[in-house]
Parts: C-alpha cells; sequence; structure tokens
C-alpha cells in the first residue's frame, strides 16, 4: 500500500494513494524508489525544463506501436521500463501539461501492464511552475533497471468496438468527454484544432456528454470527490456499480475521465474506449446520434 | 548534428522567435490551423515587383515546434520568389528543422510551411481576380 498524501486525504477519494501534491513530490525529490515521468502533448516541453531527476515518455513515440494502432506489447514496455531505470518495484509519479490530461494517458497504459505502483502529480506542470518550483535542463541517467512485464490486459481497462457496440445497445452508461460541438456534431475535433480524423460527427448512441476538463479545477488540480459526485453521480446519474465506458477523440482525454471516475471516486467497472470517435465516425453503418 | 544540436535550435527559436510580429503592410496574409495541438499561425508577406519574398513575419500560439518552425521559416522564406515558396520541400524542410526531434509531430512541424504554400495560392487567386 502506497502512503497517503495528508495533503491529498483531505480531498475525500476513493483511492487517496493515487494522487500526491506538489509538496510530497518536492520532499521526495532524491528518493530513489520513485521515478517522476514527465508526459505532454507538447513534446518540447520537458527540454525547456523540467523536475528535477523526472524522464519523459512521450504518448507517440513511447507508448504507440509506431506501425499498426494499437499499444507497445510486453517486451518493449519492459524496455521502456528499463532504460529509463523503472524496475517492478518503483514507484512512478506521472505529471504533465494541460492539467495532467497525457499523464492521465500514459498512467492509463501503464495500468494495462499492470504497473499499480503509480501515482500522478496532482496540478501537474503547470501548478509545479506556477508555485516557482525548481526546473532543470539537464536529463538524468538511471542504472538499466530490470523489469519484468506481463502480457498486457486488454480487457480490465479498455474496451474495443463491438464491446461498446453491445454497451451502447443495451443503454449501459458510456460518457463522452469531448467539447459539446464535437459530442453534438458540429465539430470532428476540438475548437481550433484540424477537423479531421472522422467522417461523420456525432456521438455514440445514449452517450451523455461530461468534457474531460469538468473534472478539474483552474489550477489543474483534480476537484474534491464531493464536486465529482456532484458531476458524475446528480448532474448525470452514474451509479458507482455500473459498467462504464469513457471516450473521446483517441481514447486520451478520456482516460483523464477514466482516472476520475475509477481511482478517485472508486468506481470498479470502468473502462476507457480508446478507439473513440476516430474508430467510430469512420465506421461503415453503425449507428451514430445527434445532436 | 544531433538531435540535442536540433532541439537547443528550436528551443532558441521558441524563446526568442524571429520576425514576430504583425506586418501592416504585408502583401498577403493568412492563417493556418492545425494539428494535436490546437495550433495557430498567421504568416506575412510582403514581396516586390519580380515577386521576390521582401519580408515574412508571423504570429501564432501553439506548440513548441509550431511556433520554432514558424520562426524558423521566416528566414528561409526572406529572398526567394512566391514560385520557390511554392516549390520548397517539405521533406528537406523537415531535415532542415531537426526529422530526429519532430519526427512524432509532422504537422505542427510543418503547419507554418503548409501556410506559406497557401499564402502563394492566396497571392496568385488575388492576381486572377484583378486582372
Amino acid at each position: 500500500m502506497m502512503e497517503i498524501d495528508p495533503n491529498i486525504s483531505a480531498k475525500g477519494y476513493a483511492r487517496p494513494e493515487v494522487l500526491v501534491s506538489t509538496q510530497w513530490v518536492a520532499d521526495h525529490l532524491n528518493d530513489p524508489s520513485i521515478r517522476l515521468v514527465e508526459s505532454n502533448e507538447d513534446i518540447l516541453l520537458y527540454d525547456q525544463g523540467h523536475i528535477p531527476g523526472a524522464v519523459q515518455i512521450d504518448w507517440m513515440r513511447d507508448l504507440n506501436d509506431q506501425l499498426r494502432r494499437d499499444y507497445l506489447d510486453s517486451a518493449r514496455f519492459a524496455e521502456l521500463m528499463a532504460r529509463n531505470g523503472i524496475s517492478n518495484q518503483t514507484t512512478v509519479v506521472f505529471y504533465g501539461d494541460k492539467n495532467n490530461w497525457w499523464a492521465c494517458y500514459a498512467f492509463w497504459v501503464f495500468q494495462l501492464f499492470g504497473h499499480t505502483k503509480a501515482r500522478i502529480m496532482d496540478g501537474g506542470r503547470k501548478k509545479w511552475i506556477d508555485e516557482g518550483r525548481p526546473l532543470t535542463r539537464e536529463k538524468p541517467s538511471y542504472p538499466r533497471a530490470e523489469y519484468i512485464a506481463p502480457e498486457r490486459d486488454d480487457s480490465t481497462y479498455r474496451a474495443f468496438r463491438d464491446q461498446v457496440m453491445a454497451h451502447s445497445a443495451a443503454r449501459l452508461p458510456l460518457i463522452d468527454v469531448r467539447s459539446p460541438k464535437e459530442f453534438s456534431g458540429e465539430l470532428l475535433h476540438m475548437e481550433a484544432y484540424p477537423q479531421e480524423g472522422a467522417l461523420r460527427g456525432g456521438h455514440i448512441p445514449g452517450a451523455k456528454n461530461v468534457p474531460w476538463a469538468t473534472a478539474a479545477n483552474e489550477d489543474g488540480t483534480f476537484k474534491s470527490a464531493a464536486e465529482l459526485r456532484a458531476i458524475y453521480e446528480e448532474q448525470i446519474g452514474l451509479k458507482p456499480e455500473q459498467e462504464i465506458i469513457t471516450y473521446c477523440r483517441i481514447g486520451e482525454r478520456s482516460s483523464h475521465t477514466w482516472f476520475v471516475l475509477h481511482y478517485l471516486l472508486g468506481y470498479p467497472k470502468v473502462r476507457n474506449y480508446d478507439g473513440s470517435w476516430t474508430e467510430w465516425g469512420n465506421l461503415v453503418g453503425v449507428p451514430i446520434e445527434r445532436p | 548534428m544531433g538531435r540535442q544540436f536540433y532541439i537547443e535550435n528550436l528551443l532558441d527559436h521558441y524563446e526568442n522567435p524571429r520576425n514576430r510580429y504583425k506586418m501592416e503592410d504585408a502583401t498577403v496574409s493568412i492563417t493556418g490551423g492545425n494539428p494535436g495541438c490546437g495550433d495557430l499561425v498567421t504568416l506575412y508577406l510582403k514581396v516586390d515587383l519580380e515577386e521576390r519574398v521582401i519580408a515574412a513575419s508571423f504570429e501564432g500560439e501553439g506548440c513548441t515546434i509550431s511556433q520554432a518552425a514558424a520562426s524558423m521559416l521566416t528566414e528561409m522564406l526572406i529572398g526567394k520568389t512566391l514560385g520557390e515558396v511554392r516549390e520548397m520541400d517539405i521533406d528537406a524542410f523537415i531535415d532542415a528543422i531537426g526529422r530526429e526531434v519532430i519526427v512524432t509531430r509532422p504537422k505542427c512541424a510543418t503547419l507554418a510551411l503548409n501556410t506559406a504554400k497557401a499564402a502563394e495560392r492566396k497571392y496568385r487567386a488575388a492576381r486572377v481576380l484583378q486582372s
């Protein structure tokens, strides 16, 4: 059991051990059992300055298969861990830009390989910088670690299109975390982003729209458990024991909501559909709902 | 030149952008919106009677690569004819700014160049309408 950061416990989460505060990270900068991992959308932010000792893991370069649309396999995950000095016993603390959007995505991929010693730094890169904490451009070098990776588990936290189709037909809860205009079909991507990647706009039948950043405060930290329950339980009627699937465009924004529902609110059966709208919006013959 | 050289060069252009201003007397200007980073670049070109670029500038916001590449591009554009801008090779541009660094973000890296090519087309279209 990972120790609980007292700065986090007051927020009332079901699994408070998965979050740590910026202060906790500052207090553990020289802890050899911890590896800080920065994951960003903007790949050069790390090079502009990162938390001392942090390594960078990029979702596109490091976590995706470079040929087929899928994640890296067990052997390459083990190699990624080994070369970043991460052993099976290392606690990984993720942080990044944009409310930890990509940090949550990396966290999710790590869970496909069962690396449960994983935490997120609440508030991410922005909060660390806003607090005037130190950054460095020095890239750390760690001795190669031993890492044994199991086969990737695609059944517990990951949903595929046929499962989503059955889920939708059964009217089980689907959470579309994209922007309202993407949900309505008016846009195929966020405002100001290229309108590409799907031939049809709209949402999966039965989905409810809760944009992912609804779960974050202005400073990038996660809202408290009470505030999150008000959004997901009172406003859209989710019940903790339900089977829930989250999706967005490629599964990155929805990994943030997956993290919120599964860890912060403790819902046991939440999966992320990484095919998301770039798959569904291109499939021939599948049902689509608008607005 | 290694990966670190290209990273340092991109960061230098991002932190000390060249030709980043709104050009009030531009011959042609155009905004390009782009990739997975919400990048925006507005490019301004001033050309002489021989259609040679005598000034190039940009404004924009977005990820480091998109803005650094726009800065680097403006330096490359000055002195080129619009015909040469149209023929600029995207692969060669990627090599110049650091293929190894931007390999997973090609759309960010080429936003400014594609916007420059769109500016050339806009210029041509305006000339057709005037003639």
